[in-house]
């Protein structure tokens, strides 16, 4: 017994530690959702206007705006014709914007889409998954993903102007 | 300070033992000051394991854990700190809020000052505090270490008791007798033997010495409850592994089906039943409000078993369970758990049954049904196809005055069709329509198509309208959800082991409640007997049991007299 006193005594610590600071652990980092500069943005899974699976991987490692915006939100609306001319201007470098819209009926997003002539990709979230996970508390916000697949810049609320998004694009395609 | 541990027996004793591991001798100085006093004997006077003569880091931190003083002060600040989380509610049950701002204007707004210092010390995530769960895990490690330090002697001590024990040890006990014998001793001490063997004592015999032992098992009680509180320990900080806990709540209009995020289960509302108490069925003091008498939600519970993750194709649902979601009654599948929260009375459209109409002859032509979510975008009517080109679930208009929806719930809705067919204008007739039956939507209906008209796009040929719309004073030809319920959906994976965990304790503390270890010893020597008894707890029966046995075999005394520390308190 005396022998394997030292032995137990260090695997229970050691079990203590282990289970303990798990414990701990997850106590201290509590999931918070909001992601700032820096996280690697939640992976998505959604069908486009286009009828095609959209990925977040097909997009990984490229320059990414991602814009969530809703026909239902004023400056959504406003803020996509200067999108869509920056996409324009950065597309051939190699920039990928996509817009996601805030889990509306097909029908509307499309006719708003066709008024506005926007063609960047649109994605249609479903039953806000993606928009909770991305932890979205104002429309639009619009997420400045550089190459390393890391957030660079969250602008929550509108109203983004077309110099605002190009000083934007401009540092995401230098990174 | 050196500690010479070796007993005049000859037993080499480990540090800080109390009584001789083996003749039971008083080792330590306090005990020998007093040659009367009653022995301590808790753990049998063994030493605790972990005691050593010059510790280890590694032993310090083991010796902090093994102290039940430690311990002791442990679950007192572990129930100070439980009771801070109670004074104000605590963010887990605010289901709306989800933001630490929202939090922090929520407990301004309510407690004032004290709410916003209750928040800003983290009181509001009492129980999800580094702090309470690290008091946790620190309760966990003392229960492990204080047991295992004191179990493990205890049972060497008890597994191989000396029967002849030293006089001190056995005239010190709580319960003593001593007295002068005549005839044989041997015989003597074989009978009182036998009769403590009627009260189920096991008995062992050794020339002029007895030991009589009954329910050794319960000294093993706590133990056994510590280790039922260890799994359960476990089991709560268990929960903390994602897949093993979930709390969600679920908002579900009547007719809608919604997945349960992160499961592969999707579940519908059918119908949701408010019900109140009539005025008779009321208590007096009750009458004239209202009291609610069921709130029932008709729910179906779906798995998804095909095409689950295919964004383009809508999943194959299977149903799974069906079940009258009510208080107290929640529906249960697989260790998920669906319980009736609350629901909230408001009127939302599922659907619309209109017909569209020829206004120069005021006749109709033809119905069909129209979906407020995700309408199809094309309706045969009789000779014409409706096409629908627009769909505004909550129709008003932007800075720029153009049509717009202003939120995603179809409040107010509105659909503008091109209707093309048999006579009508090569690029049809632009028609828009307002389901809802308020003036104000028949107001913007009218202005809209007048101005459809004065463009052009229009020759005002059609309208179209919902025909009987109120029968009964209900709203006809319309499928609308009266209420919105909300469902609690949980799952707890480590319920089963805190169960376990909590039957385990409770067998524990059963067997250290109801019954006492009792020992006798006793030795004569040179015609004079010595006997002493000690029990854990009720020494009241230890002293009736001694007092029956002796006075079976021609001793008469008093259970009262046995009583060692009668002199003492």
């Amino acid at each position: 017994m005396g022998r394997y006193r030292k032995t137990i005594q260090y695997i229970i610590l050691a079990v203590v530690l282990l289970v303990g600071g798990f414990a701990i652990g997850n106590s201290l980092f509590s999931k918070s959702v909001v992601l700032t500069k820096g996280d690697k943005p939640p992976s998505f899974r959604l069908a486009g206007l286009d009828n095609q699976v959209h990925e977040w991987k097909d997009y990984e490692g490229q320059p990414l705006i991602v814009n969530f915006w809703g026909t239902f939100c004023p400056p959504c609306r406003n803020e996509m014709p200067a999108l869509q001319k920056q996409y324009e201007k950065w597309e051939g470098q190699g920039l990928e914007l996509i817009g996601i819209n805030l889990s509306e009926d097909r029908l509307t997003v499309e006719s708003f889409i066709r008024q506005v002539g926007v063609n960047f990709p649109i994605l249609m979230d479903k039953d806000k998954r993606t928009e909770k996970a991305y932890g979205l508390k104002q429309y639009p916000t619009t997420f400045f993903i550089g190459r390393n697949g890391k957030i660079q810049e969250v602008v929550i609320g509108g109203l983004l102007t077309e110099e605002e998004i190009e000083v934007r694009v401009e540092r995401l395609m230098k990174s | 300070m050196f500690q010479n541990t070796k007993c005049e027996c000859g037993h080499q004793n480990p540090v800080g033992t109390v009584l001789c591991e083996s003749c039971g001798k008083p080792l330590i100085e306090e005990l020998l000051t007093d040659e009367n006093a009653p022995l301590e004997m808790r753990y049998d006077g063994v030493a605790r394991r972990s005691q050593k003569s010059n510790p280890h880091i590694v032993d310090r931190i083991w010796n902090f854990f093994s102290s039940v003083k430690i311990a002791v002060y442990l679950i007192v600040i572990t129930l100070l700190g439980a009771a801070l989380g109670t004074i104000f509610q605590q963010e887990s049950t605010l289901i709306n809020l989800t933001e630490r701002s929202e939090f922090a204007a929520y407990y301004k707004e309510e407690h004032g000052t004290l709410g916003v210092i209750y928040h800003a010390l983290g009181l509001s995530r009492t129980y999800e505090s580094w702090w309470f769960i690290t008091l946790l895990v620190m309760i966990g490690t003392s229960l492990v270490v204080c047991s295992l330090d004191r179990v493990l002697p205890l049972y060497r001590a008890l597994s191989k008791q000396q029967i002849r024990k030293h006089l001190q040890f056995i005239t010190r006990q709580q319960v003593v007798y001593s007295g002068d014998m005549q005839g044989d001793n041997e015989a003597w001490i074989t009978e009182f033997g036998k009769q403590l063997k009627r009260k189920h004592y096991r008995i062992w015999q050794e020339d002029g010495a007895l030991l009589a032992e009954k329910n050794r098992f319960s000294r093993w009680g706590p133990y056994i409850n510590h280790i039922g509180l260890i799994i359960f320990l476990l089991a709560v900080l268990g929960r903390g592994i994602p897949a093993w806990h979930m709390d969600q709540y679920l908002a579900l209009y009547e007719g809608e089906t919604r997945q349960i995020p992160g499961t592969n289960y999707y579940v519908k509302n059918e119908k949701f039943t408010v019900d109140y108490y009539p005025e008779n069925e009321l208590a007096n003091n009750q009458k004239g409000t209202k009291v609610v008498k069921l709130y029932e939600t008709k729910a179906r519970l779906f798995e998804c078993t095909d095409v689950c993750d295919d964004p383009i194709q809508e999943p194959v649902l299977t149903e799974v369970k069906q079940h009258d979601i009510r208080v107290n009654s929640a529906m249960s599948y697989k260790g998920l758990k669906l319980y009736q929260n609350s629901f909230q009375e408001r009127v939302r459209f599922i659907s619309v049954h209109p017909t569209l109409m020829d206004v120069a002859t005021g006749k109709p032509i033809g119905s069909f049904d129209l979906l407020m979510d995700d309408p199809i975008e094309k309706y045969e009517v009789g000779p014409y196809t409706l096409k629908l080109n627009d769909y505004y679930p909550d129709f008003g208009l932007d800075e720029q005055n153009r049509p717009m929806t202003k939120t995603r719930e179809p409040n107010n809705p509105a659909f503008v069709f091109r209707i093309q067919g048999p006579n009508l204008q090569a690029k049809g007739e632009i028609y828009i329509y307002f389901p809802m039956p308020s003036e104000k939507s028949k107001f913007y209906q009218k202005l809209l198509n007048d101005s459809f008209k004065q463009r052009g796009d229009s020759q005002g040929v059609f309208s179209i309208q919902v025909e009987n719309p109120i029968v009964d004073g209900k709203m006809n030809n319309i499928k609308y959800s009266e209420y919105t319920t909300y469902l609690n959906i949980r799952m707890d994976k480590a319920m089963p082991y805190i169960w376990v965990g909590a039957a385990i304790s409770m067998i524990g503390l059963i067997m250290g409640f109801y019954w006492q270890h009792r020992r006798i010893w006793l030795r004569i020597d040179e015609g004079k007997l010595s006997l002493g008894g000690h029990t854990n707890k009720n020494s009241f029966g230890l002293r009736a049991d001694v007092a029956w046995a002796l006075g079976r075999t021609g001793i008469e005394v008093l259970p009262k007299s046995l009583d060692n520390r009668r002199n003492v308190r």
